[in-house]
């Protein structure tokens, strides 16, 4: 079986309940209620993007959103945005231990927020040398694009455990 | 009226609490409450849901009226939707729209599903009391934490096993040089000795400055030399005997510390495991031990006797020349400072160094043993560039510590010559100026000892650098030490044999907050039965058999055996009495017969002969050139699939046990030896309750009840017939199976023709 490859420009979508949405080919084909899902929602945040229906069953999969008309693409992005929380942190407001638990008190750009934290070394991961990646002690995530750009307090109480 | 005693997660804000008020003015009360964490539009924010035994309110901004009633009657389905770090309690009204009550991140996510459960279940036409009590121990599982450290406990009235087995980093590294203390005394003093001899030689050169050369004392002389030839001869055989002590004590404490930290790895629970990768565990027995006790002796030895060295010089120096001495201890300030900053500063640089250790044992930890999957994919050039890649990336970052831990040295070293060099000129403008005040003998030796007294201070001074590594390694030997070991909370509590009624009583289970991975589980199996459990791969069968085997215990609800709650029976008892058959069978490095009287040491080799017979193994063990002294690689490199899997089977056997678990136990071979296999576990379960998991359903023949998982729920469970009466999910299985069989011996049919 093969996967139904398609690119930007041949669908069409309707965004419906946030996530989901209905999709209609230049073909003429329609479907209805599907969820878009990032393939690599770590890696790559606008390219393959499959399309599941209310069982679960992936029905295409869009290589590349670069070429779709760029109303819709800000359509789907927002659709992807709904699903795929993962807060920016602008700042570490404070850091505290107590008890081998860390508390993270962070500004994202989501808001405020505070945040446990049980191991450094298994919760926090760099890419590129300057992106980092954070799952705090509900599993919930957090992103910090650049570690270099925060400020230098932030910087200084991140880098050591990196 | 809402209650004082709501049960709810937390308190929520004035204004939720004012609309909520609003809608329970009357008698009505909510029976509990959820408070989320986001708003509507997914910033962090607030909204709440209040439950009654009729109808559920959502409070929040993004409603009209800041608020929704649904009654009960109106839910077709209520559902927790996860997402990706939030999620949304979702309702669909029996008039065919659906809304969204709540949203809020996975920090909440369990409540949520409380409620939706509570409802759908409600709507069945459970009795509000029963989902109730569900509902409680939900709130109670959140709240069960120690009250000292903020730790979820195993359950509400346990004790906190963090705060109990706690201990200092001091007192803990006290326990291991506790049994040396002897030894790490007596080397002290046989070390004082050496000190007092070290301080002999200057004093010595100002006798033969000031008096013995100027009066031209040839005996004296001579008595001189043979002192001086006698204090530097016990010196150094002094110092031998001390360092053969100290090693021996040394590699006392490392071995000490490495067993404990294995001992105590051994315990811990599989969740630890699923989380630590094997390298940073290898990186904590292997070097941080090491890190460890080289500081601990650092401590022990080399600082008091550097401490005594120093009193001791600045005893002599204060009885020559208080003037001077005063003069010698001015960098000493300077000098203390500059450690302390340099300690900030090198600390962190360790514990960066610590991460890029342990990346570089997981490579090793991880494709060493894959070498196999290394060779077949030719991937060796890139998994030695990436094994470089992280060397490289260490050695980077040793280096930033290379360049620190270079210069502060450096540094401290000018400072003191600086003390030195003034002591130079004072001292010489003294001897020069009124020599009676001092003579030239004394200054020199003085020079000798302001030199001498500087290596203490220099010590110290670079002692916050060993301090900071061992730290970042303490930390890490501690994280283990320290770690919560898997609960045995009825240890000492057996019940004989046992006889195998299991019992699933509302078990919920996740292994993170972001999939549910078992949802509120149901079952009684009655001793002797034979249960099949059949379901899609990856919809939660061997997640229920770790539950069982108390794998993990953090889950939701209880289990049963024999009418006892697992968690109250005597662990090693417990696990004693199943057998359990991997779906992936583990053997080690070892013989074939040790292998197998793994279950049961002191086994009588007939009875592992036995074992093996019954498992259909003696027939290719006793082929083998050794036989039953066959040495097996790691993990049981030597042997086909199949072959593992009998030997696990007889493993299974030799250990008598009263469950039987069989995790695809058929799913690696061909058929003839999966009828080999099959014969044998046919055997083995006579009599003894027995949990069969298998994806080829012909496996369950000899199965009286079938559970069927689907996407973590049990969907179907009874006798195969009934199940097949049912022409469910199980009918289904079974008539794609057949047909898949059927056209199997057609095209063998058609080949033979
Ligand atoms: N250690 C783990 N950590 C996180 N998730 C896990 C872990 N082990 C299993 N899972 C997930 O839990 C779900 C159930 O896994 P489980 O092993 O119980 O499936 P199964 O029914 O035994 O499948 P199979 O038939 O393939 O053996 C899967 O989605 C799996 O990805
Ligand atoms: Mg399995």
């Amino acid at each position: 079986m093969s996967r139904n490859f398609i690119d930007g420009n041949e669908i069409r979508i309707t965004v419906k309940d946030k996530i989901f949405c209905d999709v209609e080919f230049f073909t003429g084909e329609k479907f209805e209620n599907l969820e878009p899902r990032r393939l690599f929602p770590v890696s790559g945040l606008s390219e393959y993007i499959t399309f599941l229906d209310e069982n679960g069953e992936e029905q295409f999969i869009v290589r590349k959103l670069d070429n779709m008309e760029p109303l819709q693409k800000e359509l789907l992005l927002g659709c992807l945005e709904e699903y795929y929380r993962i807060p920016k942190i602008t700042r570490l407001i404070s850091r505290s231990e107590k008890h081998k638990i860390w508390l993270w008190n962070v500004e994202t750009d989501r808001g405020n927020y505070t945040f446990e934290i049980i191991n450094h070394i298994q919760s926090m991961k760099m890419f590129y040398d300057k992106r980092i990646l954070i799952k705090d002690g509900n599993d919930n995530r957090y992103e910090i694009p650049n570690i270099y750009e925060l400020d230098k307090r932030s910087q200084k109480l991140i880098l050591p455990d990196m | 009226m809402i209650p004082k005693d709501l049960l709810i997660n937390k308190p929520a804000s004035e204004k939720i609490v004012a609309i909520a008020e609003e809608q329970f003015k009357g008698k009505e009360k909510p029976l509990f409450a959820v408070v989320g964490d986001l708003a509507v539009d997914s910033r962090y924010g607030e909204g709440a849901v209040y439950v009654t035994d009729n109808r559920i309110v959502a409070v929040g901004d993004g409603f009209d009226d800041g608020f929704i009633s649904l009654d009960f009657t109106n839910i077709a389905e209520i559902s927790v939707k996860r997402m990706y770090g939030n999620a949304v309690l979702k309702a669909k009204t029996t008039g065919g729209s659906t809304l969204d009550l709540m949203r809020f991140t996975f920090a909440v996510a369990d409540m949520c599903d409380a409620v939706a459960d509570f409802i759908t279940k409600v709507n069945e036409g459970e009795t509000v009391e029963n989902r109730f009590a569900a509902v409680e121990v939900t709130f109670r599982n959140l709240r069960s934490f120690c009250p000292k450290c903020g730790r979820k406990l195993a359950s509400p009235t346990s004790e906190c096993l963090n705060c109990k087995g706690k201990k200092k980093m001091v007192s803990t590294l006290y326990r291991y040089i506790k049994p040396y203390m002897g030894k790490l005394i007596f080397c002290i003093f046989l070390s004082i000795i050496t000190t007092g001899a070290a301080l002999v030689p200057p004093y010595v050169t100002s006798m033969m400055v000031d008096n013995i050369i100027p009066n031209r004392d040839k005996r004296m002389l001579v008595i001189i030399i043979l002192f001086l030839l006698g204090v530097y001869f016990a010196q150094y055989a002094i110092g031998a005997l001390r360092s053969y002590i100290l090693r021996v004590a040394g590699d006392g404490i490392i071995a000490d510390l490495k067993k404990e930290i294995y001992a105590k790895a051994q315990y811990l629970p599989m969740k630890f495991y699923d989380k630590t990768s094997t390298g940073s565990v290898i990186n904590r027995v292997n070097s941080d031990t090491t890190v460890l006790q080289q500081f601990m002796l650092r401590i022990t030895q080399e600082a008091v006797v550097q401490l005594f060295m120093m009193i001791g010089i600045i005893i002599i120096m204060l009885s020559m020349n208080w003037r001077l001495t005063l003069l010698s201890l001015i960098p000493v300030p300077v000098v203390v400072v500059c450690s302390r900053f340099f300690g900030k500063k090198i600390g962190p640089l360790y514990r960066r160094i610590w991460r890029r250790g342990v990346a570089i044992s997981s490579i090793l930890a991880d494709t060493i043993p894959g070498i196999r999957i290394v060779k077949s994919f030719s991937k060796e050039e890139k998994t030695i560039k990436k094994f470089s890649y992280h060397i490289d990336d260490w050695m980077a970052e040793d280096k930033k510590v290379a360049k620190v831990a270079a210069i502060f040295p450096a540094a401290i070293t000018f400072l003191i010559t600086c003390g030195s060099v003034i002591i130079w000129f004072v001292g010489g403008k003294m001897v020069i100026d009124t020599p009676d005040k001092l003579s030239l003998g004394v200054l020199v030796s003085f020079i000798s000892y302001t030199s001498m007294f500087y290596t203490p201070v220099n010590f110290f001074a670079n002692l916050s650098d060993s301090y900071q590594n061992a730290l970042a390694s303490t930390e890490k030997v501690m994280d283990i030490i320290n770690a919560e070991p898997e609960h045995d909370f009825g240890k000492g509590s057996e019940m004989g044999v046992m006889q195998g009624r299991i019992e699933f009583r509302n078990v919920n289970f996740s292994f993170d907050r972001s999939k549910k991975v078992l949802n509120d589980i149901n079952f009684v199996i009655e001793p002797g039965d034979v249960v099949g459990i059949v379901g899609t791969t990856g919809s939660g069968k061997s997640t229920l058999i770790n539950l069982l085997m108390r794998f993990y215990d953090d889950y939701e609800g209880e289990i049963f055996v024999d009418g006892v709650n697992i968690r109250d029976i005597d662990m090693s008892y417990y696990r004693s009495q199943i057998g359990y058959v991997q779906q992936e069978p583990m053997m080690f490095r070892d013989t074939i017969f040790n292998n197998i009287a793994y279950s049961l040491p002191g086994a009588h080799p007939e009875q592992v002969l036995n074992a093996a017979d019954i498992a259909n193994a003696h027939g290719f063990i006793s082929r083998l050139p050794d036989a039953y002294d066959t040495m097996l690689g790691e993990r049981g490199v030597g042997l086909s699939g199949g072959e593992k899997q009998r030997l696990s089977i007889a493993r299974a056997v030799l250990k008598n046990p009263g469950i039987l678990i069989f995790d695809e136990a058929t799913s690696a071979v061909d058929s003839e030896t999966e009828k080999l296999i099959q014969d044998a576990i046919n055997r083995l379960i006579r009599g003894r309750t027995t949990l069969m998991i298998a994806h080829r359903l012909s496996t369950l023949r000899k199965a009286n009840k079938i559970i069927v998982v689907d996407k973590g729920n049990i969907i179907e469970f009874g006798s195969p017939e009934k199940l097949m009466a049912l022409k469910g999910k199980y009918y289904k299985l079974i008539q794609i199976q057949s047909m898949s069989e059927q056209v199997a011996a057609e095209k063998a049919a058609e080949n033979f023709e």
